[in-house]
C-alpha cells in the first residue's frame, strides 16, 4: 500500500494538534457575520482579534460561522469584507464568549472592488492556491452575450479557465474535459449547467451568493471530479426587510422576492427567469415559425429557519426546464431539480456541524412526431446525497472532517414508440451506483510565514446490481455477460485522494505556495461532439470503465503591492490523468445498451503557466489574464498511439477587463478575449469516392482554427438615487463590438460552381449583438 | 438523435443568430499519395466495377491519378474466381459476375506487387415498397423531402444506404441507416437534404425526377458511410473529429469493398 506511510504521517499530526489545542488555558470567542442590511450571512469575512496578550485571526466559513481561541484578556475585534465598512469593537474575554457582528455595505463610490470578499491580503497569505473567488456585484458590470448576466461566462475571464466555444457556458479547466467540473449549487450536482444548448447557464445570477472556483490544490471535502470544482451558494433571503427585484432584458426578464417570515429568525428568497423567445417566434407572420417552440425558465427557492443561535435549519431547491421544438417534427425539453435541506448545529464554540440532504436529478426527452417514425425517448441521472461536516477551530489549527454518501441511479434511455410506429419499445436497464467518501483535513498556522493546509480523502465506488453486465470484446462484441440481483456489488473501487497545500510568506507582499492534489471521477459524460449536447449520456464507473484519475502538482508566486491595491500571481501546474475515455469509430451512444463497448481508454496531460494581474480599488479596476498552457491525450489505437493536442488545446488565451466608474451614475466596462485556435483535424490529403472527394487525416488535431478575438462593452446607468427604496438601472451592451467573424466551425468542401477545386468554409456563429436591460431593486 | 440534435443547431443558428460562412485560407500538411480501392459487387446484371486511384494533395485540383496496370481478382465462397480487365484507366470490370445475396466476395488487388484484399457479404435484398414526398420546413424555408418505405426482416441486423439522384444527377449527402431501433417493423427512411445546402439543383421542382438506389450493405460497410457521414457536417471544431473512416481493406489502402444489393426506384414530383 503505497498510501500507508501517508496516513501514518498525517494521524500523529491531527492527534498532535487535537490535544496541543487542549492543553492550553484559553477562551474562545465566536459568533456569526451578517450584512446589517438584509441579514445574508457573510462568507469569508475577515475576522482578526488583536491584544497585549495574543492575536489570532480567521475567516468565516460558508454559513458565516467564525471561531478564535486566545488567552484571557482585552482584544479589539476588526472584521473586514470587501464593500463593507470596517467593524472594530472591543472586548474583555475573560470566558468564552459569543458575538454576532452586523456589517454595514460600504460606500459605493468609494468601494468599487473588483474581487475577492476576503480579507485583502489573502491571495498572498492563504496556504489555498488555484482558487478563484467570484464577487457577484462585478457581474452587474460586465458585457455579455445578450446582456444575460452569467457566473459561468464570467469565470472563463479568469487564468486557467478557457471557455466551451462562442457564447458558451460549458468550459475547461487546465487542460480537463468538461464533465470533470464538478458543479455545486448550495451543494447539489448540477449535471447540465445549460440552457438553450449552451448560450445560458443554469445559474440566475439574482440568487446567487458567492461562486468559488477551485482549479487545484482541492480542499479535501471536495470529490468526485478530476479537473475543478464550482462551489455555487444561493443567498438565504432577506431576514430584515421585504425586498423585490428584477429585470427586463431582450432575451429574458427575472423577478426576485426576498423577505422575513418571522423577523429575525426565518426568511425566504425566491427568484425565477423565463426566455420570451417563443413569445418572438410566435409574432412571426409566418406561420411555419409560429409552430416552433425555444424557451427555458428556471426557479430558485430557499428559506431558512433558525431555532436559536446554535442551530440552523435551511431548506433551498433549483428547478429549470427547457423546452424546444419544430412544429410536426419533434421536441426536446430537458431540466435539472435540485433540493438541499441543511442542518447548521453549534455544538459548541469550535465545533461546527453542518448535515446536509441533498436529492438532485437531470433528465431529458426527445420526441419524434412524425406519423411513421415517432417515439418518445427518455433519459434521467438521479442522486440521493447525505453530507455530514465538521469543522473544529483551535489556535493554529481549523480542523475539517465529515463523510459523504452518494446514491446515484441512471436510466440512460426508454424509447416509447407510438402505436404506428417503426420503432421498437426500448428500455435499457438503470444502473445504480453508491459513491461513499471519508475525508480530513487541517488548516494549519505553523508559524507567521508557514501555513499548510493538508488533508486525505478516501473515496469508494461501488457499482450495484440489479442488472447484466458484459465484458467486451476489441470489436465490441459481447465476450461474458452476468446477471446481478439487487443491492449485489457488481464491482468496487477504493482511492485514497491525499491533498496538501503550503504557503510560505516571504514578506508582507510576497508569498510562494506549492500544491499537490489527487482527484478521481466516477461518472463520466459521453458525447461525441464538441459541444455539450442536452442528450449526452451518462455512464458510471464499471467492469469496463476505471475510475478516472488525476494527479495535479503546482507552484505559485503571489504579490500584493500599494496597500494590496494590486495582486499579482503566476501559478504553474503539471497533471497527469489516468482512464480518460474516447470514443471508437462509428460508436453509437444514444439508446444503447452496450455503450461500453464504444469506448476507448487512454491517458492525458496538462501543463501551463497562469498569470494575472489583478487592479482592486480606484475608479479604474479590472485585471488581464493570461494562459500559456498545452493538454495532450493518448490512446491505444488513436493517431498511432501516440499523444495528440485535446481539441481545447489553446497555446495562449487571453482576457483584459476593465471597468471605469465614470461619476455617480455611469459605469463603463469592457472585456478583450483573445485565444489560439482550437486542435483541430484538417486534411492532408483527398481522394474520390463515389464521385465525391474525401479526404484523408494524418495526424490527429495537428492543426490550429484561426485565433478568436472578441471585444464587449457594455455601459450601466444606475438611476438617479431619490432617497427612496426604490432603485433602477439601465444596461446597454455590445457583445462582439469590433464585428469580429470568429470560427466556429471549417468545413472542406469542393467549389461549388468549379468542382475541380475544394475550399475550406468557415462558420462564425456571432456578430455584433447590441443589448439593452432595465434592473430594478426596491 | 444525434443528427436532431444538429438540426436544432441548425435551427437556432437560422432562425435566432445571425451565422456568417467565408472562404479561409488554411495551412495543411501533406502526404504520401494514398491507394485507394472503390469496389461494388451488385445482385444485378450490369459491369461489376473496380476503382483504382491515388489520393493527391489537399491543395491540389480534384484530379485523382488513375492506377493503371493492376491485377484485379475477386473470388466467392462458393469456388467462382473472375479476372477483371481495365477498360478504361483505373476503371476495371467484369461482366461475368451475378452478385448473389449471403455470399461472400473476396477483392484481390496487386499494384507494384504490393497486395490488398478485401471480403464483403451480401446480404440478403429488402426491397423498398414505395418512395414518397413530404414538405420539410427549415425556419422559413419549404423543401421536399423523399422517404423510402419497406418492411424490416425481423431478428436479422439490417443495414441500408441510398443514393439520392436528382434528374439523373447524384447530390453529395450520404444516406445510411440501420434497423437497430426499428428491427422487424414497417420502417420509413427520410433522405433529409443538407439544411447547409444552397445548390439548386439539388431543390426539388415540380417535374423533376428522384431516383432512390436501395442498397443492402453489410456492416462494416455501413460503418464505412456511418462513420463518413458523422464527419461531414460541423467540421472541425464543430462536430466529430474527422478521422480516415474504417476501411474494409488490407494493406493501409484507403476505400471499401461492398457487395451489396441494387433496387432503383423513382418519383416524379408532381
Amino acid at each position: 500500500m503505497q498510501y500507508k506511510s501517508t496516513i501514518y504521517l498525517l494521524l500523529p499530526l491531527l492527534f498532535f494538534c487535537c490535544f496541543n489545542a487542549a492543553a492550553q488555558k484559553k477562551f474562545t470567542i465566536s459568533g456569526t457575520v451578517r450584512d446589517a442590511a438584509t441579514g445574508e450571512t457573510l462568507i469569508g469575512a475577515s475576522v482578526k482579534i488583536d491584544g497585549p496578550n495574543g492575536k489570532a485571526g480567521t475567516a468565516t466559513n460558508g454559513y458565516g460561522f467564525y471561531s478564535l481561541t486566545v488567552a484571557e484578556g482585552t482584544y479589539t475585534v476588526n472584521v473586514s469584507y470587501v464593500s463593507y465598512q470596517l467593524v472594530t469593537k472591543s472586548i474583555q474575554l475573560s470566558k468564552n464568549t459569543s458575538l454576532n457582528l452586523d456589517m454595514k455595505a460600504g460606500n459605493e463610490l468609494t468601494a468599487v472592488v473588483v474581487s475577492a470578499r476576503d480579507r485583502k491580503d489573502q491571495n498572498v497569505r492563504s496556504p489555498q492556491m488555484g482558487v478563484e473567488q467570484l464577487d457577484m456585484k462585478l457581474l452587474d458590470n460586465l458585457p455579455v452575450l445578450f446582456g444575460e448576466k452569467d457566473v459561468l461566462k464570467t469565470i472563463q475571464l479568469l487564468p486557467g479557465v478557457k471557455s466551451g466555444g462562442e457564447g458558451n457556458t460549458g468550459f475547461f479547466v487546465r487542460g480537463g474535459a468538461s464533465d470533470q467540473n464538478l458543479i455545486l449549487l448550495d451543494e447539489a450536482t448540477v449535471y447540465n449547467s445549460s440552457h438553450l444548448l449552451g448560450f445560458f447557464s443554469t445559474f440566475n445570477a439574482d440568487a446567487i451568493k458567492t461562486a468559488d472556483l477551485y482549479k487545484g490544490g482541492m480542499p479535501s471535502q471536495y470529490g468526485g471530479r478530476l479537473s475543478s470544482v464550482l462551489d455555487v451558494k444561493m443567498n438565504d433571503g432577506n431576514s430584515k426587510n421585504f425586498s423585490m427585484q428584477g429585470g427586463l432584458g431582450l432575451i429574458s426578464s427575472r423577478l426576485k422576492l426576498e423577505g422575513p417570515l418571522i423577523k429575525d429568525k426565518s426568511s425566504f428568497m425566491i427568484s425565477a427567469r423565463r426566455t420570451y423567445i417563443d413569445l418572438i417566434l410566435k409574432a412571426a407572420p409566418d406561420s411555419n415559425i409560429k409552430g416552433n417552440t425555444l424557451n427555458f425558465y428556471d426557479l430558485n427557492a430557499k428559506v431558512n429557519y433558525k431555532f436559536d443561535d446554535k442551530n440552523t435549519i435551511y431548506l433551498s431547491g433549483y428547478f429549470g426546464q427547457d423546452n424546444i421544438g419544430i412544429k410536426d417534427l419533434f421536441t426536446n425539453d430537458w431540466g435539472n431539480t435540485t433540493a438541499t435541506l441543511r442542518y447548521n448545529h453549534i455544538f459548541n464554540s469550535r465545533l461546527f456541524s453542518n448535515t446536509s440532504l441533498i436529492y438532485n436529478k437531470y433528465s431529458y426527452s426527445v420526441e419524434l412526431l412524425d406519423e411513421v417514425n415517432n417515439f418518445r425517448a427518455t433519459s434521467l441521472i438521479r442522486d440521493f446525497n447525505f453530507k455530514q461536516d465538521f469543522q473544529y477551530f483551535s489556535n493554529k489549527h481549523t480542523l475539517r472532517f465529515g463523510a459523504q454518501a452518494t446514491h446515484h441511479r441512471i436510466a440512460p434511455s426508454d424509447l416509447a414508440p407510438g402505436s404506428s410506429s417503426s420503432f421498437n419499445p426500448l428500455s435499457i436497464e438503470n444502473r445504480y451506483g453508491l459513491e461513499s467518501s471519508a475525508y480530513i483535513s487541517d488548516e494549519y498556522n505553523v508559524s507567521n510565514r508557514l501555513n499548510l493546509l493538508y488533508g486525505l480523502r478516501a473515496s469508494w465506488f461501488s457499482l450495484l446490481g440489479p442488472g447484466t453486465f458484459s465484458t467486451y470484446t476489441a470489436n465490441g462484441d459481447i465476450a461474458t455477460s452476468q446477471t446481478y440481483e439487487r443491492g449485489k456489488f457488481v464491482q468496487n473501487y477504493f482511492n485514497l485522494e491525499p491533498r496538501f497545500s503550503a504557503s510560505y510568506t516571504i514578506n508582507e507582499r510576497n508569498s510562494i505556495k506549492a500544491s499537490y492534489n489527487r482527484n478521481t471521477q466516477n461518472i463520466h459524460i459521453l458525447s461525441n461532439s464538441g459541444s455539450s449536447s442536452p442528450t449526452d449520456q451518462y455512464v458510471m464507473s464499471s467492469n469496463n470503465i476505471r475510475p478516472e484519475i488525476a494527479d495535479q502538482v503546482a507552484f505559485g508566486f503571489f504579490k500584493n503591492i500599494k496597500d494590496n491595491a494590486y495582486e499579482f500571481s503566476a501559478e504553474t501546474y503539471y497533471k497527469w490523468m489516468q482512464n480518460q475515455i474516447e470514443y471508437k469509430d462509428a460508436a453509437r451512444l444514444l439508446a444503447n445498451a452496450d455503450v461500453e463497448s464504444q469506448l476507448l481508454f487512454g491517458s492525458g496531460r496538462a501543463y501551463g503557466l497562469e498569470l494575472y494581474a489583478k487592479k482592486r480599488t480606484g475608479k479604474l479596476t479590472g485585471w488581464i489574464s493570461y494562459t500559456l498552457s498545452r493538454t495532450e491525450r493518448k490512446f491505444a489505437g488513436l493517431n498511432n498511439g501516440s499523444y495528440f493536442p485535446a481539441r481545447q488545446d489553446r497555446t495562449h488565451d487571453l482576457a483584459v477587463v476593465g471597468i471605469y466608474k465614470l461619476n455617480k451614475r455611469w459605469t463603463l466596462s469592457g472585456n478583450y478575449i483573445y485565444n489560439t485556435g482550437n486542435a483541430v483535424t484538417y486534411p492532408a490529403g483527398k481522394y474520390e469516392i463515389g464521385g465525391v472527394t474525401s479526404f484523408f487525416y494524418t495526424q490527429r488535431n495537428a492543426s490550429r482554427m484561426p485565433y478568436t478575438g472578441r471585444l464587449d462593452l457594455s455601459a450601466t446607468l444606475e438611476g438617479k438615487d431619490t432617497g427612496k427604496r426604490f432603485r433602477s438601472s439601465w444596461s446597454f451592451g455590445l457583445y462582439n463590438a469590433l464585428n469580429r467573424k470568429n470560427p466556429y466551425s471549417i468545413d472542406f468542401r469542393d467549389v461549388p460552381n468549379d468542382p475541380t477545386r475544394t475550399e475550406a468554409v468557415q462558420t462564425a456563429l456571432f456578430g455584433i449583438i447590441p443589448s439593452v436591460t432595465w434592473n430594478f431593486k426596491f | 438523435m444525434k443528427s436532431l440534435f444538429y438540426l436544432v443547431i441548425f435551427f437556432i443558428i437560422a432562425v435566432a443568430v445571425t451565422s456568417c460562412e467565408k472562404v479561409i485560407d488554411v495551412k495543411t500538411d501533406t502526404s504520401p499519395s494514398q491507394l485507394v480501392i472503390e469496389g461494388n459487387i451488385t445482385n444485378i446484371r450490369q459491369q461489376q466495377t473496380i476503382k483504382i486511384s491515388r489520393s493527391v494533395d489537399y491543395t491540389n485540383p480534384n484530379v485523382y491519378p488513375a492506377v493503371r496496370g493492376a491485377l484485379v481478382n475477386v473470388k466467392d465462397n462458393a469456388g467462382n474466381s473472375w479476372n477483371f480487365t481495365e477498360e478504361t484507366p483505373g476503371v476495371y470490370r467484369s461482366v461475368n459476375i451475378l452478385g448473389r445475396p449471403g455470399r461472400t466476395y473476396t477483392l484481390n488487388v496487386n499494384v507494384d506487387n504490393n497486395v490488398y484484399t478485401a471480403s464483403s457479404t451480401m446480404p440478403a435484398q429488402v426491397r423498398a415498397d414505395s418512395i414518397t414526398l413530404t414538405d420539410i420546413t427549415f425556419g422559413s424555408r419549404t423543401r421536399k423531402l423523399v422517404a423510402v418505405h419497406y418492411t424490416d426482416p425481423k431478428g436479422v441486423p439490417n443495414y441500408y444506404r441510398y443514393i439520392l439522384r436528382i434528374n439523373g444527377r447524384q447530390t453529395n449527402r450520404l444516406y445510411v441507416y440501420d434497423d437497430r431501433l426499428k428491427d422487424g417493423n414497417l420502417s420509413k427512411n427520410e433522405l433529409y437534404p443538407d439544411t447547409e445546402d444552397d445548390d439548386e439543383r439539388n431543390e426539388l421542382k415540380s417535374g423533376d425526377v428522384a431516383e432512390v438506389e436501395m442498397q443492402n450493405i453489410d456492416k462494416n460497410i455501413f460503418n464505412y458511410w456511418f462513420t463518413l457521414r458523422q464527419q461531414s457536417r460541423g467540421g472541425p471544431g464543430g462536430g466529430t473529429t474527422p478521422g480516415n473512416p474504417p476501411s474494409n481493406i488490407s494493406n493501409g489502402a484507403l476505400g471499401y469493398f461492398s457487395a451489396h444489393t441494387y433496387q432503383a426506384i423513382s418519383i416524379t414530383v408532381p
